[in-house]
């Protein structure tokens, strides 16, 4: 068959986990694309001018968001590392001979780059809060506003 | 098409029948590794290096200033429509057995897609500061 050249042709990796990373990586696309299309909403809001706009990134800013916002991080950070480990398996010669590594290797990536990311997401978002909300403010305040009080 | 299901964690390439699946299959590893370019630093960019509570209307302004943000923005919707369309045509027919109600869906998808295209390009390239 001439397409086989292009693929990597080693072993067969049976492991359980690359039948979960199949249902992973289609429930975290599916996910994507359903954001992407609010998200094309959110912006073309912009056109509008800054009052709508701004108005509508308001309901964003509160700690239930953040919590959001940190998911979907993950759920793009995720899709995007095990696509490039199916990529390396795909197309790297021996890619489908070190099948256990990669998942390993790419599990470790993502940890590596979520949690740092992840802590900085926490951290910063009750620094700004602390800093732009009227005094008196406490943390609880800005964990549990569904809508901030600043502008 | 047949998709082959197995244990290898993604789908097999289309060994067999029309090419125009096997470039499918190729795109969404060619998409795949420019959208971990863009889509993942359209992410840094929005949570690691700013932070989304500082977004509003004259961060967009300022940024949609120099054409290369617009056309990295571009980039960006129009290979995440792509990827994600074609993704999900293949997820419709797999799970969708009746061939009308899949023919339906996948024209649902065709149409929905192409109009947020249009939408995001339209905001892309109309945008005119109001500040
Ligand atoms: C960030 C970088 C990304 C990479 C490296 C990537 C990589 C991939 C690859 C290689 C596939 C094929 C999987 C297979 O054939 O088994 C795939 C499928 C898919 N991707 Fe992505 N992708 C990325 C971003 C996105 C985004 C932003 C979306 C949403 C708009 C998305 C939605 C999908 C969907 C719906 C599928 C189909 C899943 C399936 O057939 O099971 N991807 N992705
Ligand atoms: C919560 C996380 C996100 C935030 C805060 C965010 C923020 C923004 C902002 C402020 C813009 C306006 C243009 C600019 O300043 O560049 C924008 C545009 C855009 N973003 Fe995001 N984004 C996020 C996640 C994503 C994801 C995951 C994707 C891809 C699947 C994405 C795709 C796009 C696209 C395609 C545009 C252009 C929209 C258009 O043409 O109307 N964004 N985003």
């Amino acid at each position: 068959m001439p397409n086989q050249k292009l693929v990597s042709s080693g072993g067969i990796y049976k492991g359980k986990t690359s039948m979960w990373l199949y249902i992973f990586h289609r429930v975290t696309g599916v996910a994507l694309f359903g954001y992407l299309l609010l998200h094309i909403i959110s912006t073309a809001l912009i056109l509008l001018g800054p009052e709508v706009y701004e108005g509508a990134e308001a309901i964003y800013k509160n700690f239930y968001f953040r919590v959001a916002e940190i998911g979907l991080f993950g759920a793009v950070l995720a899709h995007a590392i095990n696509g490039l480990r199916i990529i390396t398996v795909d197309l790297w010669k021996k890619g489908s001979d070190y099948q256990k590594q990669l998942n390993l290797i790419s599990l470790v990536i993502f940890i590596g780059v979520f949690v740092p990311s992840s802590y900085r997401m926490v951290v910063s978002y009750f620094d700004l809060c602390l800093e732009k909300s009227s005094p008196g403010t406490t943390v609880t305040d800005c964990i549990i506003r569904p809508i901030p009080d600043w502008k | 098409m047949k998709t082959q299901r197995t244990d290898w964690g993604r789908r097999q390439p289309p060994l067999a029948g029309s090419s125009f699946e096997l470039y499918a299959w190729f795109f969404m590893r060619v998409s795949g590794l420019l959208l971990v370019l863009l889509a993942v630093g359209h992410m840094f960019i929005m949570h690691v290096f700013n932070d989304t509570l500082n977004l509003d209307y004259e961060f967009v302004a300022a940024r949609w200033d120099t054409p290369y943000w617009r056309a990295f923005d571009w980039l960006l919707l129009a290979l995440s429509l792509l990827h994600g369309t074609n993704g999900l045509r293949v997820v419709l027919h797999d799970n969708i057995s009746d061939t009308t109600v899949r023919k339906l869906s996948l024209s649902a998808l065709y149409v929905t897609s192409l109009g947020f295209f249009v939408l995001g390009t339209y905001v892309i390239v109309a945008f005119v500061s109001k500040v």
